[in-house]
């Protein structure tokens, strides 16, 4: 019943630094073509969440699934389904757009047909102009269209998104999270890790509020409205208060 | 494969790109080309001056006018040492230990005429040949390029998404390893060239240009994989550089240096000085042919008559002098001998205690290993010693025999007295131009293949040690990329 499981599925997850439990209990899944967003004050979990969906920390007990694979056992196949943009996008500063694109996808032996580069750049909003350029002069927003634009070539089945919107203007943020329902429609099931109510709260579907390392509440978006962000922050308060 | 040429390309592109790197490589590249030009010229005409050297010394013995033989035996000759094939690649001990010795009768002298006796003090600083630029150059230019080839991408955060896009700890090191390892072919290509070209030019033979080639390339690897490693381990770029910097001070620089000084101490050699005065010591102990009375010539004189049946050494067949020259010099040669062997000995083991230390540095193993491809080695020098002894030898037996059957013992003794007698005394100059002349042979391919063998397989032991620090390293990459 594996094509039944959600794409990203945590179970009870506990992870332990030495006697530290950053993560205790945690239990989280995000469907294909959902946007979840963890929300979380400093210290809650959420980057250990991270590290434990990309297999750079193995769990102490319970069970964490991507695709089906447990990060921890079968790193390389959890890897090639996952696109993980951090808050500060990492690119190779000698290298234009498109090489960095290309290098990514051929490290990933990820074909692609004549042309797709450019039409994934368009899609992403990246200027023409930039597409040639070397990187090491774009900016956090450029990087991040870049980001997705790799992302969207790679066809990932899951987006780990870290802070994406931080130290984005209104309207960067607005082009972002317009690329991230795309890539919903597409099927990506999306996790954001942010502290950002209110950005969570325009993009996406359901919103975990974590704590101590587990999740202490949960909101879905409903109606028009999707959320009311009062009730969201009270949940917010409450959480971080816990 | 197709993921480590995606990494190697993408690392060797970065290496293109960067100012730094690039001009760090050309300016070694440079370097080596200059090296392996000035030095090839400076050892072809080193070539061309010992056999003209040679010749001429040939000649000169050779006309010399009909006198006395034991005239020849301290006019003496000269043996000069032909150039090795593989010189122009590592002139290895040859500028300190002199090319050309003097022959003659009664004792034995050391070589002389060393490159770095006879030329510029700049020369006594070592020569600029490929080996130096190999051995010590290449790979501090290897750390400074390399030191954050994986560190780097860690601080910049690239290795996390490379890990994730699909490159494991293993293709990323052997990609990074591929790369650094382009570097130091176009840092040694010059040498590769020269090694290529005294090999088809004729000097060189082919196992030994395959021996020194094979040689620097596993010690190349060796510090390009330990680069790679070291850059894995650490945190920081700027870690790994200090990291790679010591590891290269103390097995290039350090432990090379200190080596020499700890075979000495170990292994100590008498001065000069205090040699000859030894040897002289022991001349006197050995006799006075001139003394009828010493107990040892008078005991020869004792044992010739009785071989040759008769009572007086004016009734001999042959001059007596001669008999006695040639005794004379084989026990001055069997003592100049037993020193000789006393103080090789002594390098030959200095030379062992530098082969274990070659535990601490690869450096002193490509040393050897060059040097010996090369024919520069200390074994190079003594087997050329021993050759030039034993020539010697044979040469001042000849003479001395000569003595004893061309020139009668009454001309002999009447020579300085006696115009007429000291006339019959000279022999015909054809008797020089019959002696042999100085052939020195070379070892076989297989000996010097399997004096190398040992230094061989320390470095490739120092390169399995490289690569399982790396396949550590590359295991740690791959559980975390932080």
């Amino acid at each position: 019943m594996q094509a039944e499981t959600p794409p990203v599925a945590i179970h009870d997850l506990v992870v332990r630094y030495g006697e530290r439990r950053v993560l205790d209990g945690l239990s989280l899944s995000v469907g294909a073509g959902e946007v979840y967003a963890l929300l979380g004050g400093n210290g809650a979990g959420k980057s250990t969440t991270l590290q434990a969906l990309l297999g750079f920390v193995a769990p102490t007990s319970g069970e964490v699934r991507v695709c089906g694979h447990a990060p921890s056992d079968e790193p390389v196949e959890v890897r090639r389904s996952i696109a993980y943009i951090p808050e500060n996008v990492a690119l190779y500063e000698h290298l234009s757009a498109r090489e960095n694109v290309t290098y990514f996808l051929d490290l990933a032996g990820a074909r692609r047909r004549p042309g797709e580069i450019e039409e994934a750049f368009r899609t992403v909003g990246l200027a023409a102009e930039a597409w040639e350029r070397r990187v090491s002069g774009f900016s956090k927003g450029m990087r991040q269209k870049t980001a997705i634009a790799l992302a969207m070539l790679r066809r990932a089945s899951v987006l780990l998104l870290d802070e994406p919107t931080s130290g984005l203007d209104p309207g960067a943020a607005a082009d972002f999270n317009a690329l991230l329902t795309t890539l919903r429609a597409e099927g990506a099931a999306i996790l954001i890790v942010t502290h950002d109510l209110v950005g969570a709260a325009d993009i996406a579907d359901r919103i975990g509020f974590l704590d101590h390392g587990r999740i202490v509440d949960e909101a879905r978006a409903a109606g028009p409205e999707r959320f009311d962000l009062r009730a969201l922050h009270a949940l917010f308060t409450r959480a971080k208060a816990a | 494969m197709s993921g480590v040429l995606t990494i190697a390309r993408n690392e060797l592109r970065h290496l293109a790109r960067s100012r730094v790197a690039l001009t760090g490589i050309l300016l070694v590249a440079l370097l080596s080309l200059t090296a392996a030009l000035t030095s090839s010229a400076y050892q072809a005409e080193q070539a061309g001056l010992r056999e003209r050297l040679q010749h001429t010394a040939n000649e000169e013995f050779e006309s010399q006018p009909d006198r006395h033989p034991h005239r020849v035996v301290h006019a003496g000759h000269f043996a000069v040492r032909p150039a090795s094939g593989l010189a122009a690649m590592d002139p290895g001990v040859e500028a300190f230990t002199g090319n050309m010795i003097f022959l003659e009768g009664h004792r034995q002298n050391s070589a002389n005429f060393g490159d770095a006796r006879q030329s510029s003090l700049l020369v006594r600083f070592g020569q600029l040949a490929p080996a130096l630029v190999l051995q010590v150059v290449a790979p501090l230019l290897l750390v400074f390029i390399g030191a954050g080839v994986i560190a780097g991408e860690r601080e910049r955060g690239t290795l996390r998404q490379a890990l994730l896009a699909g490159a494991s700890g293993p293709r990323l090191l052997v990609g990074k390893a591929m790369a650094l390892g382009g570097a130091a072919l176009i840092i040694a290509a010059p040498a590769a060239a020269l090694l290529l070209w005294l090999s088809l030019s004729g000097p060189a033979r082919g196992s030994a240009v395959l021996l020194s080639a094979g040689g620097y390339a596993v010690y190349l690897a060796f510090w390009v994989v330990l680069i790679v490693a070291v850059s894995a381990l650490a945190g920081r770029s700027r870690s790994a550089l200090i990291a790679l910097v010591a590891i290269w001070s103390f097995g290039v620089l350090l432990v090379p240096r200190m080596a020499p000084e700890a075979a000495i101490a170990i292994d100590p050699l008498p001065t000069r000085v205090e040699t000859d005065i030894a040897i002289q010591r022991d001349l006197r102990g050995l006799g006075d042919s001139h003394n009828p009375d010493d107990p040892y010539f008078a005991a020869f004189k004792r044992k010739t008559l009785a071989k040759y049946g008769v009572t007086k050494v004016e009734d001999l067949p042959l001059n007596y002098r001669g008999l006695l020259g040639m005794e004379g010099e084989k026990l001055t040669s069997s003592l100049f001998d037993r020193y000789a062997d006393s103080a090789f000995g002594a390098m030959a083991r200095q030379s062992t205690t530098m082969d274990a230390l070659s535990a601490l540095s690869p450096t002193i193993a490509i040393r050897r290993l060059s040097m010996t491809a090369a024919e520069t080695d200390l074994a190079g020098y003594r087997r050329f010693m021993e050759q030039a002894e034993a020539y010697r030898y044979d040469l001042i037996q000849r003479l001395n025999l000569l003595q004893a059957t061309a020139v009668t013992a009454a001309d002999d003794a009447a020579k300085s007295s006696d115009a007429a007698a000291e006339a019959r005394s000279r022999i015909s100059a054809e008797n020089w131009r019959k002696m042999p002349e100085f052939r020195p042979s070379r070892p076989t391919e297989s000996a010097v293949l399997a004096r190398a063998a040992p230094s061989f397989v320390v470095l490739a032991t120092w390169l399995a040690a490289a690569a399982l620090l790396a396949g550590f390293a590359a295991h740690r990459i791959s559980r975390s990329a932080t």
